[in-house]
């Protein structure tokens, strides 16, 4: 009968796209910071041997994470779909989320792939000319935490049609927690211009103080798109309540009744 | 003998509730979170090289850093006062605090770019040292932020503009904004120019 119930329910998508947002972030933490260590950040002011030796260091690691990261870093689209999906959702023009779409899946490029490409191309040949391998290493980490910019337009549309959504798809204070977001996307520039202290591609401020920021954004939104998917009743009005925790089977069953 | 009771009825308790949007409150405590981190970090590579952070502090002009204060802060009071206005239903009077409060944030802007433009000519850039770096990443990012309250100055007296929108928690949510911004460079400038 559940096995029923789970066929006949109509937010299933929407579910089967929070859990593979839920697993890439999980699989994206174990790529960057266990196997192939690219996160936190190598020093920025490493010189062409200690770059290499960087690479021959985590040469198993970097193949393997990156070649984990390109069979599944599509999956980071999922979650650009689902946040796409909650704008279209709201009461604001279209406009919006296919503004976001289109940034998103643009910005994946340096943000996510090009780190993956460069340290993959530096970790397969060790022996390779160590003015080449220094180049490969400020590129990834360059392309990586310099690049965060490309998401500072993305999270303030978000913000906007949050703050001009009259469905109450997600909460206000949230729209503000994307400009906070985007402005600390803005603080990563200056990793173009210092390769030590506090501003570079490793330092306190641009890169520590930014992905706890992130990190918390990241676990906000998933949590809230995990209670838009509960609220939704696929209508165009305003979204219901949050239901109180035990009566919520009772109400998905009840959806997935009338739809059916 | 008999006891007169004085029954008193419950007074009626009015909600408690912060001017403007607890959304926009829910921004000014993760934005003072996130700058107090950065002054955190500021204050810890100062005291290990205070000399040094001394020496370049010196080439600021704190009578600038003072004017810019007074033109924020007089900006804070025209705010105040805008919002005071729309309460008691006086729009054009609010509508005109609004523009007063742009110009003096305008009038700061002028004197971040004079400043600005002194110490690159004096040589002082962003890649000139520690300080220099803190000097002009604080005050840039405060400029972002300034930037982003004319956009809420905007909302501002769009509101105000016409009968058929004039909402209050609006008008307060953007004032709220204005004075965050006001409140971070106090903290700025106090940091930057007059720790010794």
């Amino acid at each position: 009968m559940k096995r029923l119930a789970w066929r006949g329910d109509p937010k299933r998508e929407l579910w089967l796209m929070w859990y593979a947002t839920l697993i890439f972030y999980n699989v994206f933490t174990v790529v960057f910071f266990v196997l192939t260590r690219t996160q936190p950040p190598a020093p920025p002011w490493y010189d062409a041997d200690q770059a290499t030796a960087w690479f021959a260091h985590r040469h198993q690691g970097l193949l393997v994470g990156f070649a984990l990261m390109f069979a599944l870093g599509g999956l980071s689209m999922t979650s650009t779909a689902l946040i796409t999906y909650s704008i279209r959702r709201m009461s604001v023009s279209r406009a919006f989320a296919y503004s976001y779409l289109i940034l998103y899946a643009v910005s994946a490029v340096p943000g996510l792939l090009l780190i993956c490409l460069a340290m993959t191309v530096g970790a397969m040949r060790p022996d390779r000319d160590p003015a080449i391998q220094h180049w490969l290493y400020d590129f990834g980490f360059l392309s990586f935490s310099g690049t965060m910019g490309v998401f500072l337009v993305g999270s303030l549309i978000w913000m906007a049609a949050i703050l001009l959504d009259k469905n109450r798809v997600l909460p206000r204070w949230f729209g503000y927690l994307n400009l906070c977001n985007a402005l600390t996307e803005v603080v990563v520039s200056p990793a173009w211009i210092l390769d030590r202290g506090a501003f570079s591609w490793n330092g306190t401020i641009a890169w520590w103080i930014n992905v706890a920021v992130f990190g918390m954004y990241t676990g906000v939104f998933i949590t809230l798109l995990r209670n838009m998917i509960i609220r939704e009743d696929f209508g165009t009005g305003p979204l219901p309540d949050l239901p109180p925790r035990k009566p919520r089977q009772r109400a998905a069953a009840e959806v997935a009744e009338v739809a059916s | 003998m008999t006891t007169t009771q004085t029954v008193t009825a419950p007074t009626e308790k009015t909600p408690r509730r912060v001017p403007g949007e607890s959304g926009m409150w829910f921004f000014v405590l993760f934005e003072s979170l996130v700058f107090t981190s950065y002054f955190g970090v500021y204050l810890y590579y100062r005291a290990q090289h205070e000399a040094a952070f001394l020496r370049a502090q010196s080439h600021l002009d704190l009578w600038l850093g003072v004017l810019g204060t007074i033109a924020l802060l007089t900006s804070s009071w025209s705010v105040a006062r805008c919002v005071q206005t729309a309460r008691v239903g006086r729009y054009r009077l609010a509508l005109r605090d609004a523009a007063l409060t742009a110009g003096f944030g305008a009038v700061f802007l002028t004197l971040k770019s004079i400043e600005w433009a002194r110490q690159i000519h004096m040589g002082n850039t962003f890649t000139s040292g520690d300080f220099f770096q803190y000097y002009f990443f604080f005050t840039a990012i405060h400029c972002v932020h300034l930037l982003i309250g004319f956009v809420a100055l905007g909302v501002l007296a769009y509101q105000l503009a016409s009968p058929r929108r004039r909402s209050q928690e609006i008008v307060e949510t953007c004032a709220t904004y204005w004075h965050t911004v006001d409140f971070l460079w106090v903290l700025i400038f106090a940091l930057l120019y007059v720790a010794r």
